[in-house]
């Protein structure tokens, strides 16, 4: 295993919150302070995109992130081997927590379609990613392939996030699982698409991984 | 239509050991980035995932747009 020295100011961080005491408290104090500011900085970047209704919801979006985020931190604390500084290590954790957070809650009164029903819309809208596709063959033989080669859950999930732009986070929300899961059935739903397209005529051969 | 709305739809065929793996390099890459070392080939997977996935591409990028504003407020 490689070892990697700390830098002064994240050894300072992991000593006061491996602490039993005051200084401990006083770090858990401004790692919180450090996650909100974090969140309210990442709201504001997310700002143009959102809508009315998540901007009225913001500081307490940014609060619940902030604190869930430092709950993260706190709990994976013996997992920090250093690798980033510690104050970057933890900030990725606000980022998440409020990105999430912001892509659900913006989604919060839209639909999105859970069930087959949704190839009855086909037939009125073509998706947003079919949109900018403009090769008519490709298309047809992309929606055979999502027919023929693709579980129930598989075309869910591709046509959710791949074709409508649903965030991934929404479904992982919707569907009851993480980022992580809907991004492996997304996965593995694109290289089963890739590799029927290419069957079919389309695109050239994957290369070896 | 263009190779890049292909590969929007459906992706790339590189390695991508997915977001949970790819999450925890995420603060390592954005430091390695801000030094010049973001195209190492330590980072190739994780480059590969968020090229792929738009969750993990937004967060790293709100990640280094923060290093970078702490660079400029505190240099050196």
């Amino acid at each position: 295993m490689t070892t990697v020295t700390l830098d002064r100011e994240s050894a300072e961080w992991l000593r006061d919150l491996q602490d039993d005491g005051r200084s401990r408290e006083h770090a858990v104090a401004r790692l919180h302070a450090l996650m909100l500011r974090v969140a309210h900085r990442e709201a504001s970047r997310r700002r143009a995109t959102l809508p009315g209704r998540t901007l009225e919801d913001v500081d307490d979006i940014c609060v619940q992130a902030a604190s869930d985020a430092l709950m993260a931190v706190l709990a994976k604390l013996e997992t920090y081997r250093g690798a980033a500084r510690f104050t970057t290590w933890a900030c990725k954790f606000a980022i998440y927590e409020t990105s999430t957070r912001l892509r659900r809650h913006a989604w919060r009164q839209r639909k999105v379609e859970l069930d087959d029903t949704i190839w009855d819309r086909l037939a009125d809208a073509s998706p947003p990613a079919l949109q900018r596709l403009e090769n008519d063959q490709l298309i047809a033989a992309l929606y055979r392939a999502i027919d023929e080669h693709l579980t129930e859950r598989q075309r869910l999930i591709f046509r959710s996030a791949a074709m409508d732009d649903v965030p991934i986070d929404v479904l992982a929300e919707r569907l009851g699982t993480s980022r992580g899961a809907i991004y492996k059935t997304l996965y593995d739903a694109r290289a089963k698409l890739r590799h029927a397209l290419i069957e079919a005529g389309y695109g050239e051969q994957e290369r070896e991984s | 239509m263009t190779e890049s709305d292909l590969q929007k739809l459906l992706g790339t065929s590189d390695p991508d050991r997915g977001c949970d793996e790819s999450g925890a390099l995420m603060d390592e890459y954005c430091e390695a980035v801000l030094r010049g070392e973001g195209s190492s080939a330590h980072f190739a997977e994780f480059c590969a995932h968020i090229a792929n996935c738009t969750a993990c591409r937004e967060d790293t990028e709100s990640l280094l747009a923060l290093l970078r504003e702490q660079d400029s407020t505190n240099p050196g």
